[in-house]
């Protein structure tokens, strides 16, 4: 019950942040992909320097335990990735920034949006054992982080897609990678 | 005090305060509850519960009996708080759509690109949402779920996820906007 209560406050602050970054827009989704608008990147690159830095040094501080890491089988993340864009291209949406946008109000995101999301799953469910365990099965290394694959220190890995992270900001912010719309 | 409350009543934030906002909002999850964020599930959970209501005997299968039990879970909760997260934020800047003329075909760009007309966007955004859910099944999760969770534990599957929706969301808009990219 904790745990619900838990959920529902963290998706409000959840749904702000989406709403605040402009990511319950089609054209700010769409426009990251045109080169004219890198807000979506701006913002995925800083929640991941935050969230990777926060949670390796509570860790390391035996303050948290990690939950079940998201499974690595290379063939099905890259697929999936593939088609996944394609649908973002096409609505604007992802299935966060729908359910954020539908509380905006917008009857795109709430009729077609949320209906779509619910027949995909339909789908998706129904034709789960012919697809899933034969794609997921394909170089699958399981549940697996890269401190361990790669023997790396996770401190130097986050350091360095940090730096990363920060170069990319300045070369959108200050050195025009991002192109002028049409 | 005043700056914080103006700052909050902007429609947009810069994405380095919003990716903060979200990074914490990530932490907090692992911190509070040892559980991740993510959406795409939740969708999963109730169109089990819908199909189970409506049709027992077709989503009497593994899927929706084990790998994805229907239900009220953490990630439902999760996603209603999304809407009421969306809600309070077009609030706060005065840009709420509900009843509003526009809302049904809300976005400037969209209609210059595809033209005006409604039945248009619902009909390319019905398709793109079933392609989207579908994709994150295969995938393992969505851009929460996987590529923001997963990153933020340094999963290897998140940064293949995000390389191939960049990959194909950029092709995919070459050809949609062609000349006008």
């Amino acid at each position: 019950m904790t745990n619900m209560i838990i959920a529902l406050v963290l998706g409000v602050f959840f749904g702000f942040a989406l709403n605040k970054a402009g990511l319950t827009k089609y054209n700010k989704i769409v426009n990251v992909f045109r080169f004219t608008d890198m807000a979506v990147l701006q913002f995925m690159m800083t929640a991941l320097v935050v969230s990777m830095s926060g949670l390796y040094i509570l860790r390391a501080l035996n303050l948290v335990t990690f939950p079940n890491v998201p499974g690595t089988y290379i063939v099905g993340n890259i697929v999936g990735g593939l088609i996944f864009g394609v649908g973002m291209a096409l609505s604007g949406y992802c299935p966060g920034t729908c359910a954020a946008g539908a509380g905006e109000g917008k009857m795109d995101y709430i009729v077609p949006g949320l209906l779509g999301f619910l027949t995909g799953a339909v789908i998706y469910g129904l034709t789960y054992d012919q697809v899933f365990p034969a794609i997921s099965a394909i170089a699958n290394y399981g549940n697996i982080v890269i401190p361990d694959a790669w023997n790396v220190d996770p401190f130097l890995f986050i350091t360095l897609f940090t730096l990363i992270s920060f170069l990319l900001f300045y070369l959108i912010d200050r050195a025009g990678w991002q192109r002028k719309a049409q | 005090m005043k700056f914080i409350l103006n700052y909050i009543r902007k429609e947009t934030w810069s994405p380095y305060v919003a990716g903060t906002l979200l990074g914490l909002v990530g932490i907090a999850a692992v911190w509070a509850s040892n559980s991740l964020l993510g959406a795409s599930g939740a969708f999963e959970n109730i169109a089990g519960l819908i199909g189970k209501a409506l049709a027992p005997a077709l989503f009497d299968n593994m899927y929706f009996n084990f790998i994805m039990p229907p239900g009220i879970t953490y990630g439902v909760m999760l996603v209603v708080g999304l809407f009421f997260g969306g809600l309070v934020g077009a609030a706060s800047s005065g840009t709420l759509k509900w009843g509003k003329k526009d809302s049904a075909n809300s976005d400037e760009q969209w209609k210059r690109i595809f033209g005006p007309q409604t039945w248009k966007r619902w009909l390319v955004a019905f398709v793109g949402a079933i392609v989207l859910e579908y994709a994150a099944g295969i995938a393992g999760g969505c851009t929460s779920g996987l590529a923001i969770s997963g990153g933020m534990l340094l999963a290897p599957s998140a940064f293949l996820f995000i390389m191939g929706m960049f990959a194909s969301g950029i092709v995919t808009a070459l050809i949609i906007y062609r000349e006008r990219y």
